[in-house]
């Protein structure tokens, strides 16, 4: 432990607490177009402070530093290894971005004081509490901060609290973290009531002597709610949309993966029952990266697409977590390795896609007020850039080549083809099963993307907006252009970022510190990768500068679209977003099930008016599993309600019925 | 590199043998295995017409695919010979560097805003989609198989032996076969040579494409054929001398063609609705593949 870094970081973490408040109540102080201005400064303050720990972390290993939490929690260990610094790092990155990008986003809505200020209270708050949740480990404090962060995360969405919608779904968001934190609590308790601790560490005693699988799966729901593991998702696809874009792209950027590190993080405390646990993990992982990614493809609501989305790439992060755990189950380090290090980069990759998409489509948003595609359509001549950043944000989410989501998928692929050498059949059948989902899983964001991409952006608009669209200032560019940077840092320099992920990992799992990560072949074969992707380029632009040469004497027309001598062209024959993906969604009518709502034409009708006829997919889950199982609790419950009638004179009873227990209690002396 | 240059030829003449088999097949006299070379370089020294709806994507479409159709031409190997790419895990760069060739033949699809093109690329999307299981799950059965990851090792050491290998190799080159059909947009699932927009996949998709885009387009189409015959002749040529590869790795693509010329002749079109069950069922043969290869390293005793 170094003593030096424990003394000036505890220092540091005061002032972080310091700045926090500080900014808190500055913003109540200035004017009001400079507060979004200073939010962001104490962001990036608060971002520096805990950056600043978690490189040190990264670079000379762990420390703990003890904080006095009040009478009744005691001192409260924060510790720093490379698995918080990791995360750390990433909320921060995303929280800056989300930051800047809020700065212009919520420009029109400078006026309205209160508002703005509690909101960007709330994010300072909301940012400081992810730091904190990587950092604590206490059960008691954990939880306290966790509930802060969902907590101001709620209060975030419902930015627009005037809305009925958005009002529900942050109700719906709240209760169903409340659910989350009940099996954690319930889960910590677990670990207190037989080891005796509230500290973190007391979880490994408790694995070490107890079986794992039970208190694990305790967790994984608990943690799974926040991720958004399918059958606990349904929150996701309510909530992203509802919040203002600035704060959707941290929520799915971030907060899903404050799940993510809570399963990490408990893993990292395991001792038995690798092997199960991986492959109830790769099985629900699977199945959410399908389910998700099919109801993304459906979906015309392109915020509530990015948060289905969202939802798939917690399942391949997921596989990769199952990778390495069925790797440390059965003592293959480098197999272990691919799939811890395909996950803690999909992680990293997926926090900067996601919120690329989230913040460009907030631009769209903002200049067209719909976020229905279907409404849309030719916006690449408005927003050229925004459509720009839109598709390279599709290409990487879809895992292609030359960006960064390749990079993390390749090495889930690797983990997977790696383990085709174990001796169980069906280890190798689950893994063999994975492969193809995932290669389904890409196939299917392909269709998702080029749907929404084509859909909003190209073709011809497809309804008459009040407004016309226009490019948003290059002060809301500017975040998305930095994340774009980031992106093929990390397609172009992966090697760097393997590095990252072998100390955090070396840090996690004392079985994986064998690996050297020079001699590893996949670090230069991620190198390669990015070498070709860069002769990929070369190429894509010798073609290009061909092609520049041998037209530039050639005649150039323009003329209409071929429309099969149609003479009378609208927009509205194009194909839309909803018969795109139509095909698709026949198919798997299983899971996507469409409702239509219109009325039938009566008999006595004899002039027809006009109709109205709406289509949609509800959400397999939500409508199959969850909604039946809160009906019946409901009625079950409903049973009860004569209890509390709302009478004043029953409520009397109530009060006699009890004294007269009490006394009569006393007088014959059952009450002891 | 000697790969790389066997598959260009063999794509100089591929789709001619196809077209030359099926006027043979139907008694044509048909035009010669030159015409589509013709065909494409008449088309590079024409000018182009571009539609008013579209913008740069429609542009720079064209050259992504074909460029990225070079790419996955450069990770294939020749029996003993290396491709210019080759590293473990290789085929996965090969089938996503392809997605982001289809990924902007897609949008620039849509770019027009035709409702032909919109339906073609909504069935290339779905079509393509469903193929990539069944080509996963082949390729992860090699690499059980053999132990190796990429494209060379995987094919070097690939030796038939026994009957059940037969019969995975025969499954194999079926399920290749198919794909490729499925990626070209060939017979049993689209026909190239249809004349109803309505029934089109891939050539729907190209409608607003002219002059050197649409030979950019072309000409990668024939590439992707010569890639997969390729792929197909690297499962029967290892083991073998560098001249009786080259000659047999010919004589595959010729084979390959000429059987897609047949299958042409004497196949009609599926129903649209019943292509997605097709290409399922090629997943499906790719896990029997799967469970032969299980077979034949004794682990389902």
């Amino acid at each position: 432990m170094n003593l030096e870094i424990a003394e000036w970081a505890k220092c540091l973490l005061c002032g972080h607490f310091v700045t926090l408040i500080i900014g808190i109540v500055a913003l109540n102080f200035v004017a009001n177009r400079l507060k979004s201005g200073t939010a962001f400064l104490f962001v990036c303050i608060n971002a520096l402070i805990t950056g600043y720990l978690a490189v040190q972390a990264l670079v000379n290993g762990n420390f703990e530093v003890q904080l006095w939490g009040g009478q009744f929690i005691g001192m409260v260990p924060f510790r720093v290894d490379g698995l918080s610094a990791w995360f750390i790092l990433i909320v921060n990155f995303a929280s800056i971005t989300g930051c800047m990008y809020g700065i212009g986003y919520l420009k029109p809505y400078n006026s309205t004081n209160k508002v703005i200020n509690f909101h960007w209270s709330l994010f300072m708050i909301f940012q400081a509490s992810m730091t904190w949740v990587c950092m604590i480990q206490n059960s008691m404090a954990f939880l306290i901060v966790w509930e802060i962060m969902s907590v101001s995360s709620m209060l975030l969405v419902i930015f627009e609290h005037t809305n009925v919608k958005v009002l529900k779904a942050g109700m719906n968001y709240l209760v169903q973290m409340h659910i989350s934190v009940v099996l954690l609590t319930i889960a910590f308790l677990w670990v207190y009531y037989k080891t005796g601790s509230f500290d973190f560490n007391s979880i490994s005693a408790f694995f070490s002597t107890n079986v794992n699988i039970g208190l694990f799966l305790v967790f994984f729901v608990g943690f799974g709610f926040k991720a958004g593991f399918i059958g606990l998702h349904t929150w996701l696809p309510h909530a992203h949309p509802a919040a203002p874009s600035h704060v959707s792209g941290v929520m799915s950027g971030v907060i899903v993966k404050m799940g993510i590190y809570g399963i990490f993080r408990i893993i990292t405390f395991l001792k038995s029952d690798f092997v199960v646990i991986g492959e109830i993990l790769i099985s629900v992982s699977v199945l959410t990266g399908l389910v998700g990614i099919m109801k993304a493809s459906v979906n015309k609501d392109f915020k509530r697409m990015l948060a289905y989305c969202t939802i798939e790439n917690i399942g391949i992060i997921g596989l990769g977590m199952g990778i390495g755990l069925i790797g440390l189950g059965t003592h293959q380090v480098y197999f272990a390795f691919l799939g811890f290090a395909g996950a803690l980069l999909h992680i990293l990759n997926h926090s900067l896609f996601k919120s690329l998409l989230f913040f460009s489509s907030g631009s769209v948003y903002q200049q067209t007020h719909t976020r229905d595609m279907e409404k849309l359509g030719g916006l690449i001549k408005n927003m050229p850039h925004t459509a720009g950043i839109f598709l390279i944000g599709s290409i990487a989410i879809a895992g292609i080549p030359p960006f960064n989501g390749f990079i993390s998928e390749f090495l889930i692929y690797s983990g997977l083809l790696n383990g085709l050498n174990f001796h169980s059949n069906a280890i190798i059948t689950l893994l063999i099963l994975s492969i193809a989902s995932l290669s389904l899983i890409g196939g299917i964001s392909i269709l998702t993307f080029t749907k929404t991409f084509g859909t909003i952006f190209l073709g011809t608009p497809r309804t008459s907006l009040h407004n016309t669209p226009r490019e948003v200032p290059f002060k809301m560019r500017f975040p998305l252009y930095l994340t774009i940077l980031a992106m093929l840092s990390i397609a172009f320099v992966p090697g760097f970022f393997i590095r990252m992920a072998t100390l955090v990992l070396k840090g996690a799992f004392p079985a994986l510190t064998l690996i050297n990560v020079n001699t590893f072949k996949y670090v230069e074969i991620l190198q390669n990768i990015s070498l070709y992707s860069f002769v990929f380029l070369i190429i894509v632009m010798l073609v290009f500068l061909l092609r520049k040469i041998s037209v530039k004497n050639r005649e150039i027309a323009e003329s209409s679209t071929w429309g099969c001598g149609y003479v009378a062209p609208t927009p509205k024959i194009q194909y839309t977003g909803k018969s795109f993906s139509k095909p698709f969604a026949k198919l798997f009518s299983f899971v996507l099930l469409e409702k239509k709502e219109y009325s039938e034409l009566s008999n006595e009708e004899i002039f027809p008016k006009d109709k109205k006829y709406n289509s949609f997919y509800t959400d397999f889950f939500e409508e199959k599993i969850i909604n039946p199982i809160t009906y019946y609790l409901i009625n079950f419950i409903n049973l009860f309600k004569f209890i509390q009638n709302g009478k004043v004179q029953t409520y009397i009873i109530y009060g006699i019925i009890f004294i007269l227990f009490l006394i009569i209690g006393t007088v014959f002396q059952m009450l002891t | 590199m000697l790969s790389f240059i066997l598959i260009i030829i063999a794509g100089l003449f591929f789709t001619g043998i196809v077209i030359r088999t099926k006027s043979i097949a139907a008694g044509r006299k048909g035009p010669d295995v030159f015409q589509p070379l013709r065909d494409v370089a008449r088309l590079f020294k024409k000018g182009t017409v571009y539609s008013e709806t579209t913008s740069f994507i429609f542009k720079i479409a064209p050259v992504v695919y074909f460029s990225s159709v070079v790419m996955a031409s450069l990770t294939l190997p020749l029996g003993g010979t290396k491709g210019f790419i080759s590293f473990d895990g290789d085929f996965i760069f090969f089938a996503y560097i392809l997605a982001l060739g289809k990924f902007f033949n897609i949008i620039s699809a849509l770019d027009t805003g035709s409702s032909f093109e919109g339906m073609g690329a909504s069935r290339e999307a779905l079509y393509s989609m469903f193929a990539e299981p069944a080509f996963f799950i082949l390729l992860g059965s090699f690499a059980l198989l053999t132990g190796n990851t990429s494209f060379f090792d995987i094919f070097g050491s690939l030796y038939l032996g026994s009957y059940t290998i037969y019969a995975i190799a025969v499954m194999a080159t079926f399920v290749l076969v198919m794909i490729a059909m499925v990626e070209n947009s060939r017979m049993p699932v689209d026909d190239p040579k249809t004349h109803l927009e309505l029934t089109m996949i891939h050539e729907v998709m190209v409608l607003d494409n002219s002059g050197f885009d649409l030979g950019l387009i072309q000409s990668a189409g024939y590439l992707k054929f010569a890639i997969y015959g390729s792929l197909i002749a690297n499962l029967f040529i290892s083991g073998l001398s560098l001249p009786v590869a080259i000659v047999s790795f010919l004589g595959i693509q010729f084979a390959f063609a000429v059987a897609v010329g047949i299958i042409e002749s004497f196949m009609a079109r599926f129903r649209m609705g019943h292509n997605a069950q097709f290409i399922l069922a090629l997943s499906s043969v790719s896990l029997l593949i799967f469970f032969g290869v299980l077979l034949v390293l004794g682990k389902l005793a």
